[in-house]
Parts: structure tokens; C-alpha cells; sequence
């Protein structure tokens, strides 16, 4: 037998196995989830005699859900995050050819692979938690949702049995025809993905804006609980804000590998893909305000108490610190960009020099903008002085006309700034570059114009009309400018000369901080908006259906609610970190084989002693 | 120490040790564990640096048979239903509203019976008061009315004729339900509320 025969022996041999191995793990879970559904029933039988447990020694009921819960919903936003961008590359790589991408897209889906038991572990306990501590209200859902679980149980043995092949088929499916049945299959795991986030936010949508549910079918009452006021919205919002966190999650990653680099190939490898997580997370960004703002306006058409509650009420100050985390969000994608043109594109850095500046000038005013506050803080002596507790000048900067304006103005910085990034180091040759220009410049000026005076304007008219109209035109001017000096952009550079080729692998060690600061934002504002959209319900379990009578039932304040998303949050990097080591530790003993890779000179580590671009192009 | 005092404490410390992990420890891993220890650190910190609110829930309303004295009381309680257990108000409005997926109830308690009201309360297909058609375009979240009897609201019969003294007092018509309509729990029911 040849060599290529028995390799391919081996091949069957190995992938028979784990062929099995799959198929037992469905069978194992199947089993795992019947006693899972038959205990949800059961809970509706006994709920009448126990509406609630504790275990106080260990912090609380609550505090324990808290915990669980978040750390399930944050690695579900990564699982389900993760194959829509992965996906994307593999297409990328086979449709440029560029084999780079498909080692990404993989490299992205081990990521997913390693991650995705976890995350049904954390599910698991979360479902066990859950019956436990809260079986009336548990029972209740139960009652009304069930077809939902079942449906639930089904779409994950799919999306399980669907990246295993996915990712365990990789290498196989390469060649031929095959690598378009590996693509369907990504498709497929992304179709299971969205149904499998869609399902379980009916049921926490319908906790938080219930619809009446009549009498009818298990399957009629339980379409008539989803289909409720907030659950596309939500859907929407948690899509975007998922491939947002997997993107920056990613861009962390390769920061913190790029760090930790010893050799070239890591360093080139690693900035680049922390490039391409950075940019999908920023990508995401752009549109993710307006789909809160599409969430927040029906929030309020269903339940007017309850928008009041989240933006005038005892949660009005959580906006504030929202304001701030997606502030340094922006800044640190943005600089992020600024030091890849200033690092990565010779002679940048005095070009765009000015540009940059003024661009931070910008995100900064903006920033202190959206963070100033509608009401102080003042003592009764300082309120007199100032004439009530909104400043005279400050007070204006308070309202929504003019934070909408402002967070509608970073998203156009942003925007710019990569489009800076995309046209540095080359020169375009279209014969209509230059009307294309002009014509960009004027949309963008005219937007800015517009979106500015649209502000200004919303002070003078009532809150109606602002937030119906002239909020909604703001977001469609900024939208318009994405998509039309986007294409633009791509059509010019299709036949731009490049002028300066980028060099991968030379950024200072702040961008690897930088990638993993904006990761950390990210966690951080889903903690916060989960904390939200939770006390926003008040003393209910189901908004105005099911009260909360437990000890549990009010709001904590902020402070402690925001040391609470501080210690979730470094669990979950703490508990990422691990899942990626283990997942990344065949790499690094591949790499310490004797042979494999080129170790870089003392001089040229980049991390934390500071590049030498000339002993690294000595290297490359 | 207060609470607040406390975690800012921990804020504080959780700070001090990112910056001593930055400045005297040169592995890769525990210096980026040290930046993220100073990220969460002063977002910590920031949020107990602002107006500290819990959100208490207000006291628990319960039907209690014992406090109803007049058809006044039985309205206060049928109110109270109306907005809570009874969930009528996520569907209907008072007086006009955009929001409201149902007909305003507005002054039925002047335009129904009593008799009217409770049929459509306990057999709300029976009968559609041809007043309350759904005029104009189609709600977008259009609700059957349930039987406010059954599961999943399953009001008492007691919660029902409260909740139809409100409607009519509502109306600023006379009530009339009478307290001495209300059913008296048997004795096995009190020892079964006890119980629990």
C-alpha cells in the first residue's frame, strides 16, 4: 500500500471515530435533556406548595442566578457570534482565493468549537438553578412555553451534530466539490444559531412585555407568548451586539497572542487577525445604536412606565455609565485604526497626522457630551445658585436631542476613520476619482450638517416629534452615508495603485492592550444592559402577570450592581483565557517541534521590549 | 462601613493590584490580567462615584375577604386587580391610548350590565359587543380576549365581581355588586392559605 493510501486509511479510520464519538455525545445529551424536560413538567405540578428556594450561605438565589446566567449569556453571544463572521471568511477565502482566510475562519471556529460545552455547561446549571430556586415562576413558563423547549432541545442536537462536522470536516472537505457542501454546512450552523438564540429570547422578552395568552392549542398559546412586543427587536439588537462581542472577543485573542509572539510568522498572523477582529467588531458597532434605539421605541410604545423607568427613572443614571463604556469603545477601536495606518503604512503618520487629531478632538467633545448628566447632584445652596438642579450651560447637553446627536456624530468618526485606514498608502487611478470625491465629502459634510441641525432643531419642537422624526431621520442620514461611501470606497480602491505596502507584525504593544480594552467594553456593556433590561421589569417576574414576592424582588443601586458586572466580567475573561489555552496548546507544542518556526532575535520581540522595524524587515 | 464604602474599598484595592502587577510583574498574561483588573477596578468605582438608587417594590397587595366592608372597598380591590393579576391593562386602555391592543374601557361599566360584563369576562366569545369591533387598520399585536376565569389569570369569582365594581365605579356609575355577594372561604380553604 502507498503512502497516500495508508494516510487516507488513517483518515477514514480517524474520522469513523469521531464519527462515533458524535454520535454518542447526541445520544448522551438526548438523554440528558428528557429527564431535563420531564422535571420542567413536573415543576408545574408541585409549584403550589414552593414558590421559591435560597441558598443564602452561597450569596443568594439571586445573586447566584446573576452569576450563572451571565456567564451562560456571555459565551452564548460568542457561540453565536462567532460562525456568522467565520463563516464570512471561509467565503472570503474561497472566493479571493486568499488562503490566510480560511486559516482564520478555522482558526475562528476552533475558538467556537472549544467554547460551545462550556457554554451548554453553563446552560445546563442555569436550567437546574432556575427550577430550583424559582419552580413557581418556572412552572408558569413552563406551562406556557413548552412546545418552545422541545423545539429548543431539537434546534441544539442540530447545531451540535452541525459543528462537529463543521469543524471536525474541515481539512477533509477542502478539496473539489466538498468545500462547497463545508460551506452549506456553515450556513446551516448559522440558520441553527439564530433559531437557537431566537427561541430562548421569546422567553425572556415575554417576561419583560408580555401579551395576554388565551386558551387554544400548546403550540398556539405558546406562538401567541412569543410573538410579543420586544422579542424581534431583541432578536435584532442580541445578533448585532453577538457578532460585536465575538469580533472584539477574537480581536483579544489574537491581541493577547500577538503579545506573547516569538516569532515572525506569529507577530504578522496575529496583528492581522486582531485587524480583522477589530474591524468586525467596529463593523457591528456602527448599526447596533439604532437597533437599541428601535428597541427602546417599543419598549415604550408597549409599556410607557417601563421606558420612563429605564430613561427618567432610578435607572436614568446607568445611560450615563453606557455613555461612557461605549465612549472608550469608540476611542479605543478608533485608535486601534490610527495606529495601524500610523504603524503599519510607512509615511502615514505625518499624512494623517492632523486628520487623527481632529477625529479625537471630535470623540472627545462628543464623549463629554453624551456623559454629561440631565440632573446634578448639588447641594441645596448650589441648586439655588444655579437656578434648579440643571446646569445653565450643562443642562442643555443633558437631553436626548442632544446625545442622539452626538452618538450619531462618533458613529461618522468612526466610520471615517476607517475609510482613512482603507485608502491609506494608495493612490486612485479611476478617471472619476475626483467627482467621487467631492461627491463623498459632500455626503458626509451635508450628513454631519444635517444630523447637527436636526439636533439643534429638537429642542424647539415636542418630544413627540423628535423622537418619531427627527431621531429617526438623524439614523437614516448616517445609514445613508454608510451605504453609499462604502461602495464608493470599494470601487475606487479596486483600482487603486497601492503607493505603500502595509507591513503586518509592527505594532507596539499598547495595540494588543488597546484590542483587549475594547473586549472588555463590550462584556461590560452587556453586563450592564442585561442589568437593565432586568431591573427594568421592577418587582415582577413577568411585567405586570407574575409579581416577584421573593426577598430578592428589588433592584440593587448601581454601585453594588456595578461591582457585581465588574467581578462577571473577569470571570468570563478569566474563564475565555482558559477555554482559548486549552484550545490553542496543541498549536504551541507543534511550534516548540524543533524546525517548525523561526525564533525571533531578542531584539526584535515586540511585546514588551518595543519593536525594531529594521532588524524585523532583517527577519521577514 | 456602609456598603458603598466597602466595595469602594475593594474598587480601590483591585485597582492598587493591577497597577503593582503592571509595574513589578513581567509575565505577558498576568500584566494583561493586571490592565483588566484596572479597567474594572475604576468602572467600579466610577458607578459608586454616582447617585446610588435601589428600586424597592411596594407592599403586597392581598385579596383579603375580611377588609370588605362596602361595594367602595370591593372596587379598590377590583382596581388593583384590574392593573395586576387580572392583566387586563396589557391589552386594554382607559381612555384613548396609541398603545392599547384592545377596546378602551372607557365608561363600559355605564354601557354594560353587570350580567353583560361578566359573560364577557368568563365567555368572551359569546357575545361581541358590536361597539368594541376593532375599527380601523389591524393592531399589530392583536389579543383574543381570554377567559379571565381559567388559566393562566384565573381570577376567583370574588376577583371578578371586584374587578366589575371598579369597571362601574370607574364609570361613575352606582356599583352594583354587593359585599354580601362575595364568597366566604370554607373552612378547608383557610387552613389551606395557612398552610402555605
Amino acid at each position: 500500500m502507498t503512502y497516500h493510501g495508508k494516510h487516507r486509511e488513517r483518515r477514514a479510520g480517524l474520522w469513523r471515530r469521531r464519527a462515533w464519538s458524535v454520535a454518542a455525545l447526541i445520544f448522551l445529551t438526548g438523554l440528558l435533556g428528557i429527564p431535563l424536560l420531564g422535571l420542567a413538567q413536573d415543576a408545574a405540578g408541585t409549584a403550589a406548595t414552593v414558590a421559591y428556594r435560597d441558598i443564602p450561605q452561597l450569596g443568594g438565589s439571586r445573586n447566584i442566578i446573576w452569576v450563572i446566567a451571565q456567564q451562560h449569556l456571555l459565551l452564548a453571544g460568542f457561540v453565536l457570534g462567532v460562525p456568522i463572521f467565520a463563516w464570512v471568511c471561509e467565503i472570503v477565502g474561497v472566493r479571493t482565493g486568499d488562503k490566510r482566510y480560511d486559516k482564520l475562519a478555522k482558526e475562528f471556529t476552533k475558538l467556537l468549537t472549544s467554547a460551545y460545552a462550556t457554554t451548554a455547561l453553563f446552560g445546563g446549571i442555569l436550567l437546574f438553578m432556575l427550577l430550583g430556586f424559582y419552580p413557581k415562576l418556572m412552572a408558569y413558563l413552563t406551562d406556557i412555553f413548552f412546545p418552545s423547549f422541545v423545539v429548543y432541545c431539537a434546534l441544539f442536537l442540530l447545531e451540535t451534530v452541525t459543528l462537529y462536522l463543521y469543524w471536525y470536516g474541515w481539512d477533509v472537505m477542502q478539496g473539489g466539490g466538498k468545500k462547497g457542501l463545508h460551506l452549506f454546512l456553515g450556513l446551516l450552523l448559522n440558520v441553527f444559531a439564530f433559531f437557537i438564540m431566537i427561541v430562548p429570547n421569546s422567553w425572556a422578552t415575554f417576561q419583560a412585555s408580555p401579551v395576554v395568552v388565551a386558551e387554544g392549542s400548546a403550540l398556539a398559546r405558546a406562538w401567541a407568548a412569543t410573538w410579543n412586543p420586544t422579542w424581534w427587536p431583541v432578536n435584532v439588537h442580541r445578533l448585532i451586539a453577538n457578532v460585536v462581542l465575538g469580533g472584539f472577543i477574537c480581536g483579544a485573542y489574537a491581541g493577547m497572542r500577538y503579545l506573547s509572539a516569538n516569532t515572525h510568522e506569529e507577530r504578522v498572523h496575529y496583528d492581522w487577525m486582531g485587524y480583522v477582529g477589530n474591524f468586525i467588531g467596529v463593523f457591528g458597532m456602527l448599526p447596533l445604536p439604532f437597533a437599541g434605539y428601535w428597541l427602546m421605541r417599543e419598549v415604550y410604545q408597549y409599556n410607557q412606565q417601563m421606558g420612563i423607568t429605564l430613561m427618567g427613572g432610578f435607572l436614568s443614571w446607568l445611560f450615563i455609565l453606557q455613555a461612557f463604556l461605549i465612549g472608550v469603545l469608540f476611542l479605543g477601536a478608533n485608535y486601534y485604526f490610527w495606529l495601524g495606518i500610523t504603524h503599519r503604512i510607512e509615511g502615514s503618520e505625518v499624512k494623517y497626522r492632523r486628520p487623527i487629531m481632529a477625529m479625537l478632538v471630535i470623540l472627545l467633545l462628543c464623549l463629554g457630551v453624551w456623559m454629561t448628566p440631565h440632573s446634578l447632584v448639588a447641594s441645596l445652596e448650589e441648586a439655588r445658585k444655579m437656578g434648579g438642579t440643571h446646569h445653565p450651560l450643562l443642562g442643555v447637553f443633558g437631553v436626548m436631542s442632544a446625545k442622539m446627536t452626538v452618538v450619531n456624530i462618533m458613529i461618522l468618526v468612526t466610520f471615517m476613520s476607517f475609510i482613512i485606514y482603507w485608502r491609506a498608502g494608495k493612490q486612485v487611478t479611476a478617471t472619476w476619482a475626483k467627482v467621487a470625491q467631492k461627491v463623498m465629502g459632500g455626503v458626509l459634510g451635508l450628513a454631519a450638517i444635517v444630523v447637527i441641525v436636526l439636533g439643534v432643531w429638537g429642542y424647539f419642537v415636542p418630544a413627540i416629534v423628535r423622537i418619531n422624526y427627527f431621531s429617526v431621520a438623524q439614523v437614516l442620514i448616517v445609514l445613508f452615508v454608510l451605504v453609499t461611501i462604502t461602495p464608493l470606497t470599494g470601487l475606487l480602491m479596486k483600482s487603486a495603485r497601492t503607493t505603500t505596502e502595509m507591513i503586518w507584525g509592527r505594532m507596539p504593544p499598547r495595540a494588543g492592550y488597546a484590542l483587549v480594552l475594547n473586549a472588555v467594553m463590550v462584556i461590560l456593556l452587556m453586563t450592564l444592559m442585561g442589568y437593565a433590561r432586568s431591573s427594568s421589569r421592577v418587582h415582577w417576574h413577568i411585567y405586570g402577570v407574575m409579581r416577584d414576592s421573593s426577598q430578592y424582588a428589588y433592584s440593587p443601586a448601581l454601585g453594588y450592581a456595578a461591582a457585581f458586572m465588574s467581578l462577571n466580567t473577569f470571570v468570563f475573561c478569566l474563564l475565555v483565557a482558559f477555554i482559548f489555552w486549552v484550545a490553542t496548546m496543541g498549536d504551541k507544542a507543534k511550534a516548540g517541534e524543533p524546525g517548525t518556526k523561526k525564533k525571533l532575535p531578542a531584539g526584535a520581540y515586540p511585546a514588551m521590549a518595543g519593536g525594531s522595524p529594521t532588524l524585523d524587515q532583517r527577519e521577514g | 462601613m456602609s456598603e458603598v464604602a466597602l466595595l469602594q474599598l475593594i474598587g480601590l484595592l483591585v485597582v492598587a493590584l493591577g497597577v503593582a502587577i503592571l509595574l513589578f510583574i513581567q509575565a505577558r498574561f498576568l500584566r494583561v490580567v493586571g490592565f483588566v483588573m484596572i479597567v474594572l477596578g475604576t468602572f467600579a468605582l466610577i458607578a459608586l462615584s454616582i447617585p446610588q438608587m435601589a428600586s424597592l417594590p411596594p407592599a403586597e397587595e392581598k385579596f383579603d375577604v375580611a377588609t370588605i366592608k362596602t361595594s367602595a372597598d370591593m372596587a379598590a380591590i377590583g382596581q388593583k386587580i384590574f392593573f395586576s393579576k387580572g392583566q387586563c391593562a396589557l391589552c386594554h386602555s382607559i381612555g384613548p391610548s396609541e398603545s392599547a391592543r384592545c377596546p378602551d374601557l372607557k365608561g363600559i361599566g355605564a354601557k354594560l350590565t353587570r350580567e353583560f360584563i361578566y359573560e364577557s369576562l368568563t365567555q368572551p366569545q359569546a357575545y361581541i359587543y358590536l361597539d368594541y369591533r376593532h375599527e380601523g387598520p389591524p393592531k399589530q399585536y392583536p389579543a383574543r380576549m381570554p377567559h379571565i376565569n381559567k388559566n393562566p389569570i384565573g381570577l376567583s369569582n370574588n376577583e371578578i365581581l371586584s374587578v366589575i365594581a371598579f369597571l362601574q365605579q370607574m364609570s361613575g356609575e352606582p356599583i352594583t355588586v354587593s359585599p354580601s355577594e362575595i364568597l366566604q372561604p370554607t373552612a378547608a380553604a383557610v387552613a389551606l392559605a395557612q398552610a402555605r
